[in-house]
């Protein structure tokens, strides 16, 4: 079987093989067990416990401490890159929108300031470019994942 | 003599102090808001009550509707928590004027207290030593910047800019550089607005390498007020603690009763009742300075329980009905650590996270105690704090409490939600945590740019082979689709930036 997942913005395949009771890949073993968790057998015959579940296309794993969250590409789908906007990563509302479209701005500068989970947060331009759109304004309120400006770059 | 108890709070500290009252014998009420019906705390108490609306301005700081709900339903007594009400001073009064019983310091105590400037005077006259500093008494935001432009002049950089109503590091900021005081002033005076509504601030010297030592303080109504023993909580991010520890590794019995004579004339200043914590800043040569008086009971305060063995909140209800304290003579034993774990991306600035609770197994065996209000299924949402429980543990020595919570933690599976598990646990193996050379800003100097988890590549391969075999063999039984959960974890946000030192 034949997988692909991104991690740290990295793509790795995985291809398994099977023998009749067991998973291999890179030289390690796996069982899984009906409570969530799979058996790992290591190279060289040590055995550890690994902690898995999947929320969205997301595959958590823990194992020996460490927490991975591994985004299963699916078969065919075109690589989904994270597109130019900004976008909020939680719900929130805009304290003040220091830009206006068709401005130009420098990488660092403070675009917007969010107020979410009552802390201020700013938004600050990743690049030097224009501001080519400005979505929302003062006291308006964002859903997470909303839009909130677009910068296009310079170069 | 009090027989039902309301408990105007949530999460895990509303559980924290069900649990007590069902363990005194006291019949208990929770409220909570439509967004928390399905909290755990509610199921901790034997009746709960909605508050209605979508705003905590209109539940759980709504102090009208929850003393009438007190009314409605029998209880004699209000326990506050922390944050949300407990802090404020009206609201103490009006339980007091509604016939209730307020568990708590009286009104006028928690005033005194909580407004920084009059706490400072009040130290200053109890031979308390305070952190020299100025304090911005002008409202007015354009003449406040000026008076703080020429505090800044007397105390030199870096300063620390406080909001005189504040705590837990809202309208708090470090400022470096002249150049950055203006905008940091603004906005430490606009987040203590919306925080506090009270825009005033002040102006101190920022001692570096100091450490932040409280003493737990408890007074009753039969004149008994003692001190039991401190609390370390230097390591701190955004000015929020998260690895708070008893006793302070670098403290001496001299020293201790210097301080806790101190932490004692202090409560005995405002005439305190109650559980109470004084918090302070221990330099390095030794001297110590006042900084607040927290009039409530605090997070940290397992880590007391710990090495004290005293409940301290069994003690804040036995005191609240008018009986004396039960604590007898104190022998401080072994060393207790609490680490908060929070719903927090630490590669990220430390910027809160949401989701489902997909997995949720906290470690297990000896000296371990997990302070919670979350369990298997729950969903973190973005409306309240995002500390999800207090992992705190006890052992015979420092080195051993610290050996038991790197197990601790190790044990401790959270899927769904990105959390600070890996981050305390790195933290665990700093120099300065495992030398107790902690200090207040020692996580802005040993994770400058956060902590971000590189695993090794044999590691790595365990996690793509256990997702890999998870896919094919569909374990979808844990799959969980929610509606928080979109795209599962946040996406990394690399220009969002707190405006936090």
């Amino acid at each position: 079987m034949h997988h692909e997942f991104r991690f740290n913005n990295e793509v790795h395949e995985v291809t398994l093989e099977r023998t009749p009771k067991i998973w291999t890949f890179a030289n390690h073993c796996a069982h899984p067990k009906e409570d969530g968790r799979v058996r790992i057998y290591f190279e060289d015959g040590t055995k550890a416990w690994a902690h898995v579940a999947k929320v969205g296309d997301m595959w958590w794993v823990h194992h020996s401490g460490h927490i991975y969250t591994l985004e299963r590409i699916e078969p065919g789908a075109s690589a989904d890159e994270q597109h130019g906007g900004l976008v909020a990563p939680m719900p929130g509302t805009v304290l003040e929108v220091l830009v206006s479209e068709g401005e130009p701005v420098e990488a660092g500068q403070t675009l917007m300031i969010l107020e979410a989970m009552k802390m201020e947060h700013r938004v600050v331009a990743s690049v030097d470019g224009t501001v080519t759109k400005v979505s929302f304004s003062a006291g308006d309120r964002v859903e997470q994942g909303a839009s909130l400006l677009e910068v296009e770059d310079h170069q | 003599m009090i027989r039902r108890v309301l408990v105007a709070n949530r999460g895990e500290i509303a559980c924290r102090i069900l649990r007590a009252c069902r363990e005194a014998g006291l019949s208990s009420v929770a409220i909570y808001a439509q967004n928390d019906r399905t909290g755990m705390f509610r199921e901790l108490a034997d009746e709960s009550v909605l508050l209605e609306g979508e705003s905590i301005t209109e539940t759980y700081l709504n102090g009208t509707a929850i003393i009438q709900v007190a009314k409605d339903t029998g209880a004699d007594a209000i326990h506050p928590g922390f944050g949300f009400l407990s802090e404020r001073a009206e609201f103490a009064q009006a339980v007091i004027d509604a016939g209730l019983i307020w568990i708590g310091p009286s009104p006028q105590a928690i005033e005194q207290m909580g407004d920084k400037m009059s706490a400072r005077q009040i130290m200053k006259q109890a031979g308390v030593p305070v952190i020299p500093g100025v304090e911005i008494e002008e409202e007015d935001e354009e003449r406040a910047l000026a008076d703080i432009r020429q505090a800044a002049l007397e105390t030199g950089y870096p300063l620390l800019l406080k909001a005189t109503a504040g705590g837990g590091g809202k309208g708090m900021r470090v400022v470096h550089a002249q150049e950055e005081l203006e905008s940091s002033a603004r906005s430490a005076r606009r987040e203590a607005v919306t925080a506090f509504g009270d825009g005033r601030v002040y102006v101190e010297k920022l001692l570096q390498t100091s450490k932040h030592v409280e003493i737990q303080v408890l007074a009753d109504t039969h004149g008994r007020c003692i001190h039991l023993g401190e609390r370390e909580c230097s390591v701190q991010r955004r000015h929020q603690k998260v690895f708070e520890e008893a006793p302070c590794a670098s403290m001496n019995p001299s020293l201790r009763e210097q301080m806790g004579q101190a932490a004692v004339s202090a409560a005995q200043a405002v005439d305190y009742v109650g559980a109470g914590t004084v918090e302070f800043l221990l330099a390095e040569d030794g001297s110590f300075y006042f900084l607040e008086m927290n009039t409530r009971i605090q997070v940290e305060h397992p880590v007391t329980e710990m090495v004290t063995g005293v409940d301290l909140v069994r003690e804040q209800l036995r005191i609240a009905a008018g009986e004396p304290m039960s604590v007898g003579d104190l022998e401080l034993r072994g060393h207790a650590i609490e680490v908060r774990l929070y719903a927090e991306d630490p590669s990220n600035n430390f910027l809160p996270a949401i989701g489902p609770l997909a997995v949720f197994r906290p470690p297990t065996g000896p000296g371990i105690r997990l302070d919670t209000g979350v369990r298997e299924g729950d969903d973190v949402t973005p409306h309240y704090d995002p500390m999800l429980a207090k992992l705190i543990v006890w052992a015979p020595s420092r080195s051993e409490a610290l050996q038991r919570m790197r197990r601790a933690l190790d044990e401790f599976v959270v899927l769904g939600t990105t959390t600070n598990i890996g981050f305390l646990r790195a933290l665990c193996d700093t120099k300065e945590v495992i030398s107790g050379d902690t200090y207040t800003t020692m996580i802005d100097d040993v994770f400058p740019n956060g902590y971000e988890f590189n695993p090794t590549q044999e590691h790595l391969d365990i996690a793509l082979m256990t997702a890999a075999v998870a896919e094919t063999t569909g374990m979808h039984r844990l799959t969980v689709s929610s509606s928080s959960s979109k795209e599962g974890i946040l996406s990394p946000f690399q220009t969002l930036n707190r405006r936090y030192p």
